[in-house]
Formats: structure tokens, sequence, C-alpha cells
């Protein structure tokens, strides 16, 4: 029984085809089918993808905005992923996002005037903690109360919703702007810009960061043991000593964090400004991108580029062919039933 | 009826099946006989349809079997009874039965099945009431359900593996009766099994596997206990066990009137009293169903007591969870292991430290080593001897011996102050339950104290210096090694005999 990592790598190179397998097939598949529906709709499926593709990578400044774009789902899904490799269902990324952005906008408002790097720490710590707040906040009435995690978080996100609007009708609101958004926020509060004279912040290098936490600390601490250990099979857990509260507090805060840390890198990096609505859809897609990464933490980077990139290029293509937006969205649910499917067909064979 | 003809098997690097044949008689009971990772359990998956062959070909009554479904084994008469039941506990025994079964027609004619299960029942002695709720029927009960489904699906062989391996002893000579009315009305059956008396008892033909291939075959009559023990293993594993004579010493487990409910508030624990004293086994025997889970459960730290105290070496733990009590020196062996002692999809190496996670070796600082894990795992693989490709497998695709192995490795090696165990050697083959009571009886030598609780009357006899016998989740009596008669025993566990134990009994070696 040798156990030597030479003897072994090969194996572990064809553990990782095989696993990326199943999700390129889906994408793929998703693309033919929709472009089967393009062609139906009468419009030139190549030229529509060639224009699709133009518009996410055509120039520095595409990819730039396509980066930016991934940057809150990679963030978001991460943190998803991590609930759902424990069993714990959070599809409350949107409110979470929403307030991380509430909170980075009234930091970067009414905190005393402070250099940059302060300011924009200060007030993404501000999206952090209002994310991990409102998670915890789902977590609490799921220990407390007995509402499963699943309905806690999904009205929980109604409500953080409705708070933001709330606050840009009120004190937040620009004065006369005729929309509900914030006033611009002070400029030492912004996101610096990664290269200059594009978009792409720095947000994005966050991002990765939070990748590679997230990474180790699921396959190499005690903590995302325990997390995949609960995941695995409750009985074990209740053996091995683990709490299940605890680890729902946990994991909850840590990925209503990450949510709150995305919607403040759209206010400080995007917008300079919360506007109403800005977190739409960002909550569910980022559940999609954990389950397209097949809830590992480095898959879910790619997953969420792909979503980020998709949809940066679609507004491209509906200029170029006429094809409508809403397509994308048709291609991204797909490519999940597709990728859902293919995972039930591996079932058992995934690592845990 | 059946021929099996050079049935090979791989995976990866195992061989599970070395060029197999097997050949099954009508009306005949075969004995499938082998170590833990031999093959058995491949073998009749592959005959099942449940894993396809690599090479080799199958013939039942004449007609070759290759690439079936377990629907067309079924189908060819062919029936495999899990031992993991796939019933619904919340349905009757009649909708069980109904259930998946297409030839019961597009109506559901609840009563013309419940009469058919009524007349199976008759004719084979399964004394099963086709309007009770499966959920009720005690373990035995649940597998006489599976076989009348078999049957009446119209099953000729019957494939039962390890099916005795969590009956208690008079379940277990019900179902042997059973199987031999299935053979006398014409049928034949596999049955495998570790325990050598049962497959004497039983069997007309066993066959022997060895490393994946055969290593022999005989009637049953023409063979005994000692020439199949040598079949199934080059060493002898028949030497008495040693027992060193040694006097208890201080209390190191003390249980003081625990009492426990299950999930639906019936008591299942009445009150139990009792200590074991470091250096000493205390034996809990019974029927299964008794209380003993429970027992093992509150002690350690699974479910809560409704009331009582537990004590490890002094300190009250009954406040303390599962990690609390682990630091004070309690292991704990658990009667379930496939969803509770286990992970299945995780690794080897990860399934022998997932209780150890929290400090050292396997812990340093915020980071798990996962060097110091595998180096754990491969020296634990080597000294229980475990059956693997090596470490970094996934545990489900252990057999079923050594997934058990597993837990035991995990537990023994952590030099315990107190093993609680339940049915430790369930699914062990004898060379392993042997090794098993050798570990054992070296902590308690070395100065542990062991809860053993068994349905095996013989092992507990072995390994005990004391034996308790639960009856209705509590006492019927405690019994001292010298002072042991198998009848009053007996009667203690069917409930007709209780003795209220002395003091010397309870606590050991004198009254705390
Ligand atoms: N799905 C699988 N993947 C890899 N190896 C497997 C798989 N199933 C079985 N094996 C290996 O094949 C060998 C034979 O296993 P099998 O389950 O047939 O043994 P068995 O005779 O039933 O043992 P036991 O008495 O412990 O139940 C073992 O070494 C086991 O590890
Ligand atoms: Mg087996």
């Amino acid at each position: 029984m040798t156990v030597g990592a030479p003897a072994s790598r090969p194996r572990v190179e064809l553990a990782a085809v095989r696993a990326l397998a199943p999700p390129l097939l889906a994408v793929l598949l998703a693309f033919a089918v929709t472009g089967v529906l393009i062609v139906a709709a009468g419009k030139n499926p190549v030229l529509a993808y060639w224009s699709l593709a133009h518009g996410a990578f055509g120039s520095w400044d595409r990819i730039a905005v396509g980066l930016n774009r991934a940057t809150p789902y990679a963030l978001t899904g991460v943190g998803i992923a991590l609930c759902f490799r424990a069993r714990v269902i959070n599809i409350g990324g949107e409110g979470q996002l929403a307030l991380g952005g509430l909170a980075a906008t009234w930091v970067a408002l009414h905190m005393v005037p402070a250099p940059r790097p302060v300011a924009t720490l200060f007030a993404l710590g501000g999206g952090v903690l209002a994310g991990a707040a409102w998670a915890g906040l789902a977590a609490g009435i799921r220990l407390k109360r007995g509402v499963h995690e699943v309905l806690a978080t999904l009205l929980l996100n109604f409500v953080g919703l409705l708070i933001v609007s709330e606050a840009l009708q009120g004190d937040l609101g620009e004065p006369g702007a005729g929309f509900p958004q914030s006033p611009l926020l002070p400029n030492a509060s912004w996101l610096g810009r990664l290269v200059a004279g594009t978009d792409l912040h720095v947000g994005v290098l966050i991002a990765l960061a939070a990748v590679a936490v997230a990474h180790v600390a699921l396959w190499r601490t005690p903590f995302g043991f325990r997390l995949r250990i609960l995941g695995a099979s409750a009985p074990a857990a209740a053996y091995a000593g683990i709490s299940p509260a605890r680890a729902l507090v946990s994991v909850m805060l840590l990925s209503g964090g990450l949510a709150g840390l995305a919607g403040a890198i759209e206010v400080l990096g995007v917008h300079y400004r919360l506007i109403d609505g800005f977190a739409h859809g960002f909550g569910f897609n980022a559940v999609a991108i954990a389950l397209l990464g097949g809830l590992n933490p480095l898959a879910v980077l790619p997953a969420g580029l792909f979503f980020g990139f998709l949809e940066t290029g679609a507004v491209a293509m509906q200029r170029a062919v006429g094809v409508p937006t809403p397509l994308v969205a048709v291609i991204q649910g797909l490519t999940m039933v597709f990728v859902l499917s293919a995972m039930g067909l591996t079932a058992g064979r995934r690592r845990v | 009826m059946l021929r099996m003809l050079g049935i090979t098997k791989s995976y990866g690097a195992v061989r599970a099946n070395r060029g197999i044949d097997l050949v099954v008689p009508p009306r005949t009971i075969l004995g499938l006989l082998g170590e833990n990772g031999s093959g058995k359990t491949t073998l009749m998956n592959v005959l099942f349809g449940l894993v396809s062959p690599d090479a080799g070909t199958i013939v039942f009554n004449d007609h070759p079997l290759a690439g079936h479904t377990p629907r067309e084994a079924l189908a060819a008469g062919i029936g495999m009874i899990h031992q993991h039941f796939m019933l619904v506990p919340a349905m009757t025994v009649t909708e069980n039965v109904m259930l998946g079964w297409d030839a019961a027609g597009r109506w559901l004619r609840p009563a013309a099945v419940a009469e058919r299960i009524r007349a199976a029942s008759h004719t084979y002695g399964l004394d099963l009431e086709p309007d009770a709720r499966v959920g009720a029927l005690p373990l035995g009960g649940q597998q006489r359900v599976e076989i009348v489904k078999a049957i009446l699906r119209g099953a000729e062989l019957l494939i039962l593996d390890e099916p005795t391996s969590s009956l208690s002893p008079p379940e277990v000579s019900g179902l042997l009766h059973v199987l031999r009315r299935l053979r006398d009305e014409g049928r034949s059956v596999i049955f495998i099994s570790h325990k050598l008396g049962e497959v004497l008892d039983v069997c007309d033909e066993v066959v022997v596997l060895r490393d994946g291939a055969v290593a022999g075959r005989t009637r049953a009559s023409d063979t005994d206990r000692a020439k199949l023990a040598r079949m199934m293993v080059d060493r002898d594993v028949s030497a008495p066990v040693a027992r060193e004579g040694g006097a208890a010493g201080a209390e190191r487990l003390v249980v003081a009137d625990l009492a426990a409910n299950d999930a639906t508030g019936v008591e299942r624990l009445g009150g139990v009293s009792f200590s074991v004293r470091s250096g000493e086994v205390l034996a809990v025997a019974g029927v299964d169903g008794n209380g003993q889970a429970e027992l093992v459960d509150v002690i350690a730290g699974l479910r809560r007591p409704t009331r009582g105290h537990v004590f490890v070496d002094g300190a009250d733990v009954t406040g303390r969870g599962v990690t609390g009590r682990r630091q004070a020196g309690l292991a704990h062996v658990p009667a379930d292991r496939h969803t509770t002692g286990l992970v299945a999809d995780m690794t080897v190496t990860e399934n022998l430290a997932f209780r150890d996670c929290d400090g050292p070796p396997f812990r340093r600082g915020p980071w798990l080593d996962f060097g110091a894990m595998r180096a754990a795992a491969s020296e634990r693989i080597a000294r229980f001897a475990i059956r693997v490709g090596g470490p970094d497998v996934p545990a489900r695709t252990l057999s079923g011996g050594n997934q058990q192995k597993l837990v035991l490795a995990r537990e023994l090696t952590r030099h315990p102050r107190v093993l609680v165990a339940a049915q430790p050697t369930r699914g062990l083959d004898p060379g392993a339950t042997r090794f098993v009571i050798d570990e054992v009886l070296a902590l308690r030598a070395s100065g542990g104290a062991v809860l053993y609780v068994s349905t095996e009357l013989e092992e507990a006899l072995i390994v005990a210096d004391r034996i308790a016998v639960m009856y209705r989740g509590r006492f019927a009596g405690v019994v001292r090694r010298d002072a042991v008669d198998i009848t009053r025993l007996g009667l203690m566990m069917s409930g007709a005999l209780t003795e209220s134990p002395d003091a010397a009994a309870l606590y050991g070696r004198k009254a705390p």
C-alpha cells in the first residue's frame, strides 16, 4: 500500500477532468439549445454568439466590465456553496447583498472624512457586518422559532429589499433625483481601480482572495471538515460532537458577510452610489453559480465568471442582432437544468 | 439451478472476484463463507445484476444472464435480501409487498395480496400479519417481510447477505427454520454468514472464498468448525483467549439511575445503575431492542437522559456533550456504522480522524494536518488489517466487515479510559472477531473499563468479568463471571426471571 504522492497524481488529474466534464458539457448543450431558439426567432445564431463573445471579450473595457460583474457572483456564490456543503439552504443572498450595499453607503456618507483606504475599508466593513447580521437573523429565527432557513432567508430577502427602498425614499435618498438613489458617495470611499483607464476595480482581487480562503477553510481546517461531515451525515456529525446550531450560525454569518461584502463592492466600485434594485437577481444567480461550481469554492470562480461575461455580452448581442437579452436567462436556466441533471447522474461519486 | 463460471471483477487494483465458479443445485441451502473483503457481497451483486462483472458467465435455470438488471434478475427468479431492508416503515406489510410490484396488476387489490401473504406466511412459517405496520415489527419481522416480498415475486433462488448479524438468537433460529421450509418447498438459498455454527446448522453445502477465489467447497455434513476456519484463513484462530486475572481497580464508569425515552416519548431505559471498574469488562446481553441502544447512546452523549447521571473517572459528565465526554476518556463504538460510525462518502483517512480533529495531532493551529492524518491512517490500516486500496479511497468502497474495523480502529487506538461498544463484532469474520476480543482484553489489561453490548452470549462469556442482562429497559440481573449459569441467563433474557443483584455484582468488587 504505497501512499506516495507521485503514484496518486494521475488519478487525481483524471478525477479533476471527470469533475469538469459535466458542467462544460452542460454549458455547451445550453448554448446549442438556445441556438435553436435563436434560429426559431429568425436570427442568425452564429452572428448572435459572435457578438455575444465580442461584447464580453471584445476589448479591455469589456473584459473589465465582465470581471466586475463576476465579482459579486463569486463572492456570494462561494458563501452559498459553504452553506450548501453543510446542508444549510441559504437562499437569502439577495437581501444580504442589498443590506451590505446599504450599510456601505450609510458608512460612506456619514463617517468623518478620512483618507481613501481607510474610508473604503470602513465602508466595506459596514457591508460585511450588515450582510452577516441579516443572515444571522435568519439563523436566529431558525434556531429560536424553528422556521426552516429556506423560508427565513427567502422572506428576509423581501424585507431587506424594502428596507433599501425605504432608506432611499427617506434620509439616504438624493433630493430631487427623481429616482430612488443616494447621492454620489465621497470620492475617498470609492474602491480603487486595478487597471488605470478601465473600470476594473480591486474588488476582483478581494473576490479572488475570498475564494482562496473559502477553499482552504473548507478542505484544510477543522471548521470546513465539520461542515462537510454535517452535510454528509447528520448522525455522524452528532457522533463527532459537532453542534449543528453552532455550525448553522457560523456558516450563515460567513456567507452573509460575503454577500454583504459583494453588495458593498457593487456600491463602492461600480455605481459609487446606492441605487434601488441594484441587488436584483444577484442572490438567486449566486445559488445557481454555487451549484454550477459543484459547491467547490475554486470551481465557483469560473462559474461566476461565466455568468458575469454572459450577461455583459448579452447587451452587445441584443444591440447587434436584436436577440432579446432574456435569451441569456434562458442560457443560464438551461445550463442549470443540464448541470443538475448531470450531477444527479453522477450522484454518490462526488467528494464530500 | 444456478451456474456461475469464471466470475471476475476488479475495482481498480483490488481484485474482488478472481474467476469464481459457483454452482447451486435445486433444493439446496448453500453457505457462502469467507473473510471480510473476500468477495462474497461482490459475487452476489454480480448475480443480482447490481454490478457488472469483467468476465464470466451466469446460467440460471438454463437461461443465460448477462448484462442484466436487478429487475430482470427478479423476473428470472432470483431474489436478494439486502442487509439494509428496503421497506417503508409507515406502511403495512401488504402495502410494502405491493410496492413496485408489476405483477400486482394495474389496479391495487390489497385484499387479494393480503390473502397471498397469509398463505405464504402459513406455508413457510413466517408468522406475518398482513395489516401490521412494518415500522412496528422487530428486525426479524421486517426481514420476513423482505422474504415474503421475494417469494411472492417468484424468487426460486434467494440470496441472503449476512441476514443474521443483527438478529437476536431466537430470531436467528426462527430464520433458519424459515430457510429450511423454503428448501423443502423446492427453492434454493444462498446464505452468507460469518457464524460457522449457523452455517453448519442450516446449510447443505458450503463454499469458502479467500482473496476473491474459491478456497474450497464441501458438504456441510463432511466438515466441522475447525476445518471451515482453516479453509477461510491460513492462520489458526482457535487458540484459547488469553485472559489475565488482573484484579479490578477503581470505578471508571459509573451510571446512576439512568433513564431515557425514545423519540415518541416512550420510556426505553427505566433507571439503570451500575459501575465498571478499571481493568474490567461488563457485558450487557439481552435480546436486541430492550434498551441497550438507548443505554449506549445516553452514556455516549448522543441522547439526553430523562433522569440519572453518568460519571467517568469520578467526574459527572451528564451535562457534557460528545466532545467533552471523549476528552474525559470515553470511546464509543456505535451500533449503526453506516450512518453514524462512518461517513461513507469520505475517505478512509478522514473517517479515521473525524472524531479527533479538534486537537493534536490532527489539528495544528488553525489547520488540519493531513500528513499526520494519513500517517495515522496507514498505521491503523496495517494494525487492524483493514483490507482497502489505500487511505484515500472512500469508506463506501470497503466491505462491510472492513468498515466495522475502521470504526474500531479509530476508537481503540485512542487508548480510551472507558470504552462503550455496541455490537463491536457485528459483521466481522472469525479472525477479526478474535482480533477485536484480544484488543478489548488488552485495553482491560492496561486498566481500561469496557461496557460491551452484545447479543451473542458466547462472545459475552469470553470477554466479560460480569454479565448484565437487559430486559425491557432494566437489568434483569447481573451475574459474575465465576457464577454464570446459562439457563439462568436465558430465563432473564426472556423476562421469565428477574433477580435483584447484590451490590458486589452491580458495582464490581465492593459496594461504593
Ligand atoms: N465499489 C467498490 N469500489 C472499490 N472497491 C470495492 C467496491 N466494492 C467492493 N470493493 C472491494 O472488493 C473487495 C471485496 O468486497 P466484498 O464486499 O465483496 O467483501 P465481502 O466478502 O462481502 O466482505 P464482508 O464479509 O466484510 O462483507 C473488498 O476489498 C472491497 O474493498
Ligand atoms: Mg459483504
